[in-house]
């Protein structure tokens, strides 16, 4: 994002509004207040706070995105950073698939399974492609298959390794969210890879894990949690079941 | 991505903090969505959500209307709201089971509250996202006083120095609990931040003698 140096009238009034931190005010002798505020250009995410619609109300409009933004690998903050910005290749908005939002339909996390969602940067601080990489280096030799209907995965250049180029590396974003499903069984594994890597990291994320219910309500994955020492938070987000055609059912009537 | 997963906070700030998301699901059943959401956006609003939003528009705090959020269904076809009372929840829920949408319902909230929404209601709850917290280098984190506002907006765009203002406001009797929560609500762009919850969660910064709600 910019600020027109010409339009903005040193007010600050922008300032605590940006998440990362990257609005500043410097000195414009002969400016209406003697300065001006301009913007990082790498501390800036692109997420738009900025030019959303009744967030900041700059009094002069001076902000705006470059647009010449999406032709170069930039366009990488924009579309993690700004949910109000929709990634072309998954048709959805945002950083991720609809995870446990429409479970219930595309069944994309089955009984048995795990949907296992790492949301990079979450809260507050963050990240780089290059921290993105550290976990996904680190998952890889599970033989985890990165989440196709993900914009993350799109960008590595070697899905089998994890890896990404370097002009993604450098990129840095709110969030990212790496996001797969895997049996169950491994569930053991990848927590405990996660726990080796974190330490590692200078940024965090916040882990989220996808389970399905069994016929009489019970969630056997809890039963792991406890015995692995992890305790879920009291707060989760609950698929109640609403949404039709079913997965379950199209399951039973294909076999 | 589960921008309404990971909200900070003990269980009792979490209480009366719900987040309802109406969605179809992408190349199964989003043909035909949008009057389908339209009529679900009817019962949210009916029930007297505390912030709803779109991504087309932005939330009712940053200035769309109800009419625009209709609109915008079009483009982003999702409903998205926050809610600070169980029996307004229950009260959608009804609703919604009644009209048989067959769209996809989650809500976000105390584990044990929904699942017991759910049973009241007569509905058999599917799968769940857990949170298993944070990870990392939590120690560049701000203040878990600072956090329990910010995860209100999952999507990161509630800064930290906006809720930083704004308690130093409170604090000095600038502003009042709603109107700092009103002052920090506009970023969160799909309307899951809960202004009642964070209200309450400014209350403890008004100063002895200190300011009240007055409008």
């Amino acid at each position: 994002m910019y600020i027109d140096p010409q339009k903005c009238n040193g007010c600050s009034i922008c300032i605590p509004y940006c998440p990362a931190g990257a609005i500043s005010l410097v000195e414009a002798p002969g400016s209406k207040r003697g300065r001006v505020a301009v913007v990082d250009q790498e501390a800036c995410l692109e997420c738009g706070n900025c030019i959303h619609r009744g967030v900041v109300k700059c009094p002069t409009s001076a902000f705006s995105e470059d647009p010449g933004i999406w032709d170069t690998a930039r366009a990488i903050r924009r579309f993690f950073s700004d949910p109000m910005v929709k990634h072309p290749v998954t048709s959805v908005p945002g950083r991720g698939t609809e995870e446990v939002k429409t479970n219930d339909v595309t069944g994309r996390v089955k009984r048995g399974e795990v949907g296992i969602g790492i949301e990079m940067g979450r809260p507050c601080l963050g990240t780089s492609f290059a921290e993105v990489e550290k976990v996904t280096r680190a998952l890889a030799p599970l033989g985890i298959a990165f989440e196709e209907c993900n914009p993350l995965t799109h960008l590595m250049d070697d899905r089998t390794r994890g890896t990404f180029p370097p002009e993604v590396k450098a990129q840095r974003v709110i969030s990212a969210i790496i996001e797969f499903t895997a049996p169950a069984a491994l569930l053991p594994d990848i927590l405990r890879v996660l726990r080796e890597v974190a330490p590692t990291l200078e940024t965090v994320f916040s882990l989220d894990l996808i389970s399905c219910f069994e016929p009489d309500g019970s969630l056997p994955v809890l039963s792991v949690l406890r015995e692995l020492g992890i305790e879920p938070r009291p707060n989760a987000k609950v698929n109640l079941g609403m949404g039709r055609p079913r997965a379950v059912d199209k399951e039973v009537a294909a076999s | 991505m589960t921008h309404s997963l990971h909200r900070r906070g003990s269980s009792a700030s979490l209480a009366n903090d719900y987040v309802i998301l109406v969605t179809p699901a992408v190349g199964f059943n989003d043909e035909g969505a949008p009057d389908k959401l339209r009529e679900a956006l009817e019962v949210v609003l009916e029930a007297g959500p505390a912030n709803i939003g779109s991504y087309a528009t932005g939330t009712v705090f940053a200035g769309a209307t109800p009419e625009e959020i209709r609109k915008g269904l079009w483009e982003q076809p999702r409903v998205r709201c926050a809610f600070a009372g169980r029996e307004q929840v229950k009260r959608v829920l009804e609703e919604l089971k009644k009209k048989d949408l067959g769209l996809s319902v989650t809500v976000s909230g105390l584990t044990d509250e929904v699942l017991d929404l759910a049973r009241e209601v007569g509905l058999k709850p599917h799968s769940i996202n857990l949170s298993l917290g944070v990870w990392g280098n939590t120690a560049a984190l701000p203040s878990e006083d600072v956090l329990e506002f910010v995860t209100m907006c999952g999507h990161g765009l509630i800064s930290r120095y906006l809720v930083e203002k704004a308690i130093d406001l409170v604090r000095r009797g600038r502003r009042t609990p709603e109107q700092a929560a009103r002052m920090i609500a506009p970023p969160c762009v799909c309307g899951i931040f809960n202004p009642v919850r964070a209200a309450e969660l400014f209350r403890k910064y008004v100063p002895a003698g200190g300011r009240e709600e007055q409008e």
